[in-house]
């Protein structure tokens, strides 16, 4: 009976139908929290007394950064997933993850561009959290293109889950190594360990925004994962009957 | 002969047969080179303060060349299907290769640095400071781009994508070995760098060839 929990989420269709219906919590509760957060945090949060009121792009620039590596650690335990339990779903999970992993990676980098111009004077500098950021979405466009380059899906999905792999080991390396290159960015502002710097006013509804942030990539996930999941399951039978209800 | 020396004396016929593939990456190397004080500037004093670096990475273009195709023709004529039923594991053959393969391809672009450090008149010390760090970190830079070409044994058109791949792993040994170049530019102390460069090459020779071998098992299987 134990088992049974886990048996469900080989079932394609079974996950299909469940994740349909978290997608529609998960939809409408970011929705929420992105508009509290958001509105809070442009309209009625505190002014910088050093930034002014650039200081604001945080409340983008920080979720969507927290978001690009917490993704990619949510692939690497898919990727774990499919090559110990050979479960197709951490599969389909892993190739989701990879292009909304990237996006967010790149709305960080953008992001953080347009707040360096005010803060720093310049777009873009070889700063180590940038630098490690850079790597980080060549690291996703390579899990990308990898996939595009196999043809059978089932191979494809166990290469990727090597690459994931020896990526999450190379990781930290990577960013300590960049870190210990050459260091500029202000230090971080949120810490789960300390006392956050800024005053409540400023960092509660960043918080919300984070949850936010974290409960939409959950939605976008869910969604990309079911459309690839018909697409893979499309001469099966529950999908033709899908189809036909439609 | 065991399987070991009749693996290593396979490749060094492979590569006898065909010198060219030795050549090409020295004649690459020195072709990018020459290119650096031409799109630059002749001054050879700003020559020689970006040359050892200028080196370094026309190095590791010229060593990803040539592990492009890697394992493609052992792939498709069935070596290394034979490899899965020797009695040894399949890591240690592919460590062999990777061993061969820096041998025959890695250390004749290591032994011409120097010479081309000359032409670029980096100063000595540098260049010796050059010709080890390339000695310490290529064997983590070889097993890498291995590991890069056996990830895309499956993929159709592979071209440049095992390069893509593999590149920003590339980062820490790259950032490492900057740092050796500018502490002996500086003239203060290397040898902690070194070390953990060091530390790096041998845990990459350890640990790539598993994820190489577990690569090479899927694109096999997949094959079928």
């Amino acid at each position: 009976m134990r088992w049974r929990w886990f048996h469900q989420w080989g079932s394609p269709r079974w996950f299909y139908e469940r994740a349909g219906r978290w997608q529609l919590v998960f939809g409408w509760v970011s929705l929420g929290l992105i508009a509290v957060g958001t509105i809070w945090g442009l309209g009625f949060a505190p002014v910088d007394y050093q930034q002014g009121n650039s200081y604001r792009i945080i409340y983008l620039h920080v979720p969507v950064a927290f978001l690009a590596q917490a993704m990619y650690a949510a692939m690497a335990v898919s990727a774990l997933v499919l090559l110990v339990w050979k479960m197709k779903i951490a599969d389909i999970a892993m190739q989701s993850i990879a292009v909304i992993g990237f996006t967010f990676t790149a709305l960080a980098l953008g992001s953080g561009a347009v707040w360096g111009k005010p803060t720093w004077g310049t777009y873009w500098v070889w700063d180590a959290r940038l630098t490690s950021m850079l790597i980080l979405a060549f690291l996703y466009l390579a899990l990308i293109g990898l996939r595009a380059s196999i043809r059978d899906p089932d191979q494809a999905g166990k290469v990727c889950g090597i690459l994931v792999l020896v990526g999450v080991v190379n990781l930290p390396i990577i960013k300590y190594s960049v870190e210990w290159w050459n260091t500029l960015h202000q230090p971080a502002s949120l810490k789960l360990t300390e006392k956050p710097t800024m005053p409540a006013s400023m960092w509660i509804p960043l918080l919300v925004n984070i949850l936010g942030y974290y409960i939409v990539a959950a939605y976008l996930v869910l969604g990309s994962m079911r459309a690839i999941l018909v697409e893979r399951e499309r001469r099966s039978s529950w999908v033709k009957e899908l189809v036909d209800r439609v | 002969m065991s399987i070991e020396k009749r693996i290593i004396a396979r490749e060094l016929w492979l590569a006898a047969a065909r010198p060219g593939d030795i050549v090409k990456p020295i004649w690459f190397l020195l072709l990018v080179i020459s290119m650096v004080p031409l799109a630059l500037t002749p001054d050879s004093e700003l020559l020689a303060e970006i040359g050892s670096a200028m080196i370094w990475i026309a190095t590791l273009l010229a060593l990803l060349l040539n592990s492009e195709h890697f394992f493609q023709s052992d792939f498709s004529d069935g070596v290394l299907e034979q490899w899965l039923f020797f009695d040894r594991p399949l890591a240690w053959l592919v460590g062999l290769k990777l061993t061969a393969h820096w041998l025959l391809h890695v250390l004749p672009l290591i032994l011409i640095s120097p010479v081309i450090a000359l032409t670029l008149s980096v100063p000595g010390d540098v260049s010796i400071a050059l010709f080890i760090t390339m000695l310490v970190a290529t064997p983590a830079l070889t097993c890498f781009s291995g590991l890069g070409a056996a990830l895309t044994l499956g993929s159709s058109r592979s071209g440049i994508l095992g390069v893509l791949v593999m590149m920003p792993l590339f980062v820490p040994v790259v950032v490492l070995a900057s740092g050796v170049l500018i502490r002996a530019m500086d003239g203060s102390e290397t040898l902690p760098l070194l070390a953990l460069l060091g530390a790096f090459s041998v845990a990459s020779a350890v640990l790539v060839p598993i994820a190489v071998s577990l690569a090479i098992r899927v694109n096999i299987g997949g094959s079928n």
